[in-house]
């Protein structure tokens, strides 16, 4: 079967059955497990977010789905297709970025793209995605005079001049100044919007959220949450108020107010998390004992929150307010 | 963005080797470092001793020859090992290390025809210095050589095979770059004294010309020196360079690694 032929190929967000499904993934480097039993698929034309801390699997794991590192155990089906057993096949249509990988420094920009073009069955026109990219002006620059920005927009032409049907960015955006990534963001959704698939390896929240339809957290290996953004951002818990006190006040104190869950504080400023109408609440309890507050700022949980939260209860259990 | 259809589906595996090969063929033009040993190298040797040979006529030892007749092998074998030692595998260490093996390991291209087109690369700069030496000691320096083509032919695959398969070893076992190098700068002298460079095996005599005839770069000049007057070689000669090649290449291939 040719990637032609491909059910659902053509037309990817018509049908939104799923691509690629990862079922009880583990990968062992000796005894350790850097992936551990992790499942989940993912559907035609979503853009599909792993985030975790450094050394949580991510990059383990899309390397099992691209084909460069073979599972111990479990199973990883792309269209029907192993990655490791068909990896000629799923390689026609499956464009990987990886992660700290440099080219020949004296290789130039177009020669590397027409290069890569050339593997592929139906490249894109690289002049064309070069232009789209924004480094068409670099185009006779060889490798090592690119700055970083220009060789991460090149690592990704290198990637989709293929015009491949999956494509999967590792660590897309770091070391891109934060004009480049918002670029680089508008680029991802026009994979997307050509019918792509994209899985995104990052560990940049604002990213994740602004990009992804779905996202995997991993840590430590395992599989801790998998849902919308906004639906792990809500796991956050609750509102955040934080606020600088005239004078120190203890936890006791701030456990006594109604709606307050949790206690944070760093430097000056102390970050209440709860419930209810807790900024009027806050207000009222510490003027009511003498303390004035300053530099207020409330706001609901968001991804970034919910991402310190799920890795920090993985590891050790959240200082949550004691059971009276 | 615009979608341009690609070549037919026949031919292109071949045409993934052709741009390959292209890319590499200016790659190795515009880092010129290897041209520079691999066919530099040669000519200033040859220059040398072309000189030497006319201005200290005939005669080495009895045996009627030049200095440069007799140096015409040594400076074929160590454009070889430059190529083959020090130029191939640096290259392939350096690829593996900076991940570009890798990065069109995830393309449908194998790695193995970056290997090929580097493979095939230097082949081409081999056989441009033999040329160049060969014709260069008769025309411009006035070598009496008599190439016996069989033998030579012969004594010149096996020679091409055993340094470019050590290089390949030292591809295979270096885990970086500068392992790469110092590992093949070594081995790059070694082979330069074995071959005779500084000494030749008839002169030093003993045990160590029995280790320079049954070292790979020894055996090499050895088998090229007879082919080069039209006389069959000594099968000693021959059998070592087989020996080797086959160790060497089995090690390449046992432990090498794309990443």
């Amino acid at each position: 079967m040719s990637p032609q032929q491909i059910p659902g190929l053509k037309d990817a967000r018509a049908d939104s059955g799923p691509v690629i499904t990862v079922q009880h993934l583990v990968k062992k480097y000796g005894e350790f497990y850097a992936v551990n039993d992790v499942s989940f698929s993912i559907s035609e034309g979503e853009i599909f977010g792993i985030i975790g801390p450094n050394g949580a699997g991510k990059t383990t794991t899309v390397e099992c789905i691209s084909g460069l590192r073979v599972p111990d155990s479990g199973s990883i089906n792309i269209h029907g297709l192993s990655p490791h057993k068909d990896r000629n096949r799923i390689r026609e249509f499956l464009g990987v970025q990886l992660q700290e990988s440099s080219m020949p420094p004296r290789l130039k920009v177009g020669e590397a793209v027409k290069l890569f073009a050339s593997f592929y069955p139906n490249p894109l026109n690289s002049d064309g995605l070069l232009e789209t990219l924004g480094i068409s002006h670099v185009k006779n620059s060889i490798y090592k005079k690119l700055s970083g920005g220009e060789k991460q927009r090149l690592s990704i032409a290198l990637t989709l001049v293929g015009n491949p049907k999956i494509a999967i960015l590792d660590e897309l955006t770091t070391g891109l100044d934060p004009e480049a990534r918002r670029e680089t963001w508008a680029l991802i959704e026009s994979i997307r919007d050509r019918g792509a698939t994209v899985i995104l390896v990052t560990h940049f929240m604002d990213e994740a959220e602004r990009l992804c339809d779905r996202l995997a957290l991993i840590n430590h290996g395992k599989l801790i949450v998998l849902d919308t953004p906004e639906a792990i951002a809500a796991q956050a818990g609750g509102k955040r108020v934080r606020f600088v006190p005239s004078k120190p006040v203890d936890d006791e104190t701030m456990y006594a107010i109604p709606g307050v869950k949790e206690i944070e504080r760093k430097e000056a400023y102390v970050t209440v998390i709860g419930a209810g109408d807790l900024a009027a609440s806050v207000i009222d309890s510490l003027t009511r004992i003498g303390v004035h507050i300053s530099d207020i700022e409330a706001r609901g949980g968001n991804l970034d929150d919910a991402f310190v939260k799920l890795t920090r209860d993985d590891t050790s259990k959240v200082q949550e307010r004691p059971q009276s | 963005m615009t979608s341009m259809q690609g070549d037919s589906k026949d031919g292109r595996f071949q045409g993934h080797f052709a741009e390959i090969l292209r890319v590499e063929g200016k790659l190795a033009l515009r880092e010129p470092t290897g041209l520079a040993m691999g066919i530099g190298f040669p000519i200033i040797l040859l220059v040398i001793f072309g000189l030497i040979g006319m201005a200290v006529p005939g005669n080495v030892a009895g045996t009627g020859r030049t200095v440069l007749d007799i140096y015409v092998p040594v400076i074929m074998v160590i454009g070889f090992i430059s190529l083959g030692i020090s130029s191939l595998p640096v290259t392939l260490v350096k690829y593996r290390e900076m991940g570009w093996l890798r990065r069109v390991s995830t393309t449908p291209t194998a790695p193995s025809r970056l290997l090929a087109a580097q493979l095939t690369l230097n082949l081409v700069l081999a056989l441009a210095t033999i040329l160049i030496v060969i014709f260069g000691s008769e025309l411009v320096f006035g070598a009496t050589l008599d190439v016996g083509i069989p033998y030579f032919v012969l004594s010149i695959i096996l020679s091409i095979s055993v340094t470019f398969s050590l290089g390949l070893v030292v591809a295979a076992l270096a885990p970086s770059q500068t392992v790469a190098s110092g590992l093949s700068g070594g081995l790059f002298f070694l082979s330069l004294f074995l071959s005779g460079l500084w000494i030749q095996p008839a002169t030093v005599g003993g045990p160590l010309a029995t280790i320079m005839y049954y070292s790979p770069s020894g055996a090499a000049v050895e088998a090229l020196l007879y082919s080069v007057f039209n006389v069959t070689p000594p099968y000693t000669a021959i059998i070592t360079m087989v020996v080797y090649a086959l160790i060497f290449m089995f090690i390449a291939i046992r432990y090498f690694r794309w990443e």
